[in-house]
């Protein structure tokens, strides 16, 4: 019963995994068989972290990823919990289409939404500069300008993966009992003490899952850099997913991608801890 | 586990608004037309003519609407051929996950044996790990299998899936050991238990399982664009479709970029908006179960 997935998996993830660590100390070039592989120790982390051109466009793709990540959170958090409310409440029609409508933008092809976002955002003929300038705000540069374009990126990325959020977040509001509610409904706490004194803390399992899975998605960004951007204008937009597949596939430099691949690796199993060890001790102040 | 079933009731009809809900309204119209907004445009701006999508201010209904987009996009890319090797790709692997899956998460739920908890531990784990990791050993023994530019590299690596495992896991704990025992006791085989009581036990499972993989494998970009390695005849509809972008070196082709990605968009939606009760479910139970 065991043996298909796991044998499937050990020979499709396990060993590429313990290659890549293996790869990481290696020279090798992708083009060729592993036993071309030459042992140079860490040479290839040292190089990524030089400041050779190697180790300049990979510090900048790895704060890329770090700024992308950070900001994809910062806003994916806050907005699941709000239009998970609003799914949630049973004050006012329509959550379930909201919900709907929502989670459906989940299910459209990353590539598909970068071909239309590419086109929204044409700073001419797109339609959000001219729904912009209806209010009065200046005609936005987006993906064209380097100030712009990893924040452009940010915005389709929350755009699309929201709703999967939101789902996360209402299945969390599911599980505070009413009681608690109703309580401090009693005690005189208003709607805005409510959510603060209680679904909030109520919700920090949630809050924590959905953190460390839009951090693993965020590291994923690969479609709209590699179809619009190719990284740039002026590495603006290269990113970890995108830059280590140029480097170990398309440039072939297979010991140097999976350098950066473990250095990744290792970023976001120190992050992912931090979360936790945060979240721990968040909990026993609480307690 | 099935209880999990969407617990909202149907809602209540011709109710007076009182000031905040008729606020709270406002508030989930303005948000579902924005969210709505990219997938309409998208549409839209398929049906426009070419002179249409150039204008400046943007036009936002066309005149006369008309498919000749669409007519267009099957010339640019070989449109049916790419249908076709999405469909192979996305429903071969999805039948295989479904088979591997179910197999493992019976084995994990109803099984004893030593190290269960630490090997099932550890698979999981491979849920967290982000595909570019293992990419670049994983392009070479795919190489090794001889399978660079083929389907089958595409299909291949992803036949064990460690979210279906967790989540058929989930679900199989919930069946009652005696209807597995009784069955046993009847002599059949555990492939019998297995997929004759055990599979249409967690029917809603498996519908969900379906539908995520389906739409993965349908959507996946990065694994496909690294294996074929250029072999144009086997792209799936989302590689073809980022041809559209550089066609005319950009000039005139935002009908046509439109056209192809709402091609694309609809089997993975259509799916979904039939089937999201399950959709949700399974999310839930991945995430408040996990």
């Amino acid at each position: 019963m065991l043996a298909p997935a796991t044998g499937l998996l050990a020979v499709f993830i396990f060993v590429p995994m313990l290659l890549t660590l293996w790869l990481s100390l290696q020279s090798w070039s992708t083009q060729t068989g592993f036993d071309t592989a030459r042992f140079i120790g860490v040479q290839n982390f040292i190089d990524i972290f030089s400041n050779s051109s190697i180790g300049r466009d990979f510090k900048a793709a790895l704060v890329n990823t770090l700024i992308y990540t950070v900001l994809s959170v910062v806003l994916i958090l806050p907005l699941s919990v709000a239009f998970g409310l609003l799914v949630h409440q049973k004050l006012a029609p329509g959550g379930i289409v909201l919900r709907t409508i929502l989670f459906s933008t989940y299910m459209v092809p990353m590539i598909a939404v970068a071909l239309v976002f590419s086109k929204l955002y044409s700073p001419t003929e797109g339609p959000i500069n001219q729904v912009l300038g209806w209010i009065g705000i200046p005609a936005q540069t987006w993906l064209s300008a380097p100030q712009t374009a990893l924040g452009s990126i940010v915005l389709l990325n929350v755009w699309q993966q929201v709703g999967y959020f939101t789902v996360l977040a209402v299945a969390g509001l599911t599980q505070i009992p009413d009681s608690l509610y109703e309580a401090a409904r009693i005690d005189g706490a208003n709607p805005v003490q409510r959510f603060w004194s209680i679904t909030l803390p109520l919700l920090g399992n949630t809050l924590l899952f959905s953190a460390v899975i839009a951090i693993i998605n965020s590291v994923q960004v690969f479609e709209p850099v590699a179809l619009i951007t190719q990284g740039g204008p002026v590495n603006a937009t290269n990113v970890l997913t995108y830059h280590i597949r140029r480097v170990g596939i398309e440039r072939a430099q297979g010991g140097l991608g999976s350098a950066m691949a473990v250095t990744l690796m290792l970023v976001l199993i120190v992050s992912i801890t931090a979360l936790f060890a945060f979240a721990r001790a968040r909990e026993a102040r609480r307690a | 586990m099935t209880a999990l079933a969407d617990s909202r009731p149907l809602e209540r009809p011709h109710r007076p608004l009182t000031p905040a809900a008729a606020l709270l309204t406002l508030l989930i119209i303005a948000i579902a037309v924005v969210a709505a907004f990219p997938l309409a445009w998208m549409v839209l701006t398929s049906l426009k003519t070419p002179q249409e999508t150039m204008q400046v201010p943007p036009v936002w209904l066309p005149a006369s609407p008309n498919f000749d987009a669409y007519v267009k996009v099957a010339d640019v890319v070989s449109i049916g051929r790419s249908f076709f090797n999405s469909a192979v790709i996305a429903l071969v692997t999805t039948a295989a996950i479904l088979v591997t899956s179910l197999m493992a998460g019976y084995a994990f739920a109803k099984y004893q044996f030593r190290h269960r908890e630490l090997l099932f531990a550890l698979l999981i784990s491979t849920m967290f790990l982000p595909p570019i990791v293992t990419l670049i050993p994983l392009y070479r023994i795919v190489g090794y299998l001889g399978l660079t530019g083929s389907l089958a590299g595409v299909i291949v690596p992803n036949l064990a899936n460690a979210f279906g495992i967790f989540l058929m896991r989930q679900f199989i704990k919930g069946v009652p050991d005696e209807l597995i025992e009784a069955a046993r006791v009847d002599g059949a085989s555990e492939f019998h238990v297995l997929f004759g009581i055990v599979a249409p036990a967690v029917l809603p499972a498996i519908a969900a399982l379906t539908l995520f993989a389906f739409v993965y494998h349908w959507n996946s970009y990065l694994w496909p664009l690294t294996v074929l390695q250029g072999n144009a005849e086997q792209y799936p509809i989302v590689i073809s479709l980022s041809r559209l972008l550089s066609y005319n070196r950009g000039a005139m082709n935002t009908g046509l970029v439109m056209a192809g990605a709402t091609l694309a968009v609809l089997p993975p939606v259509v799916l979904f908006v039939i089937l999201q009760r399950f959709f949700v479910d399974s999310v839930i139970a991945s995430g408040v179960k996990g």
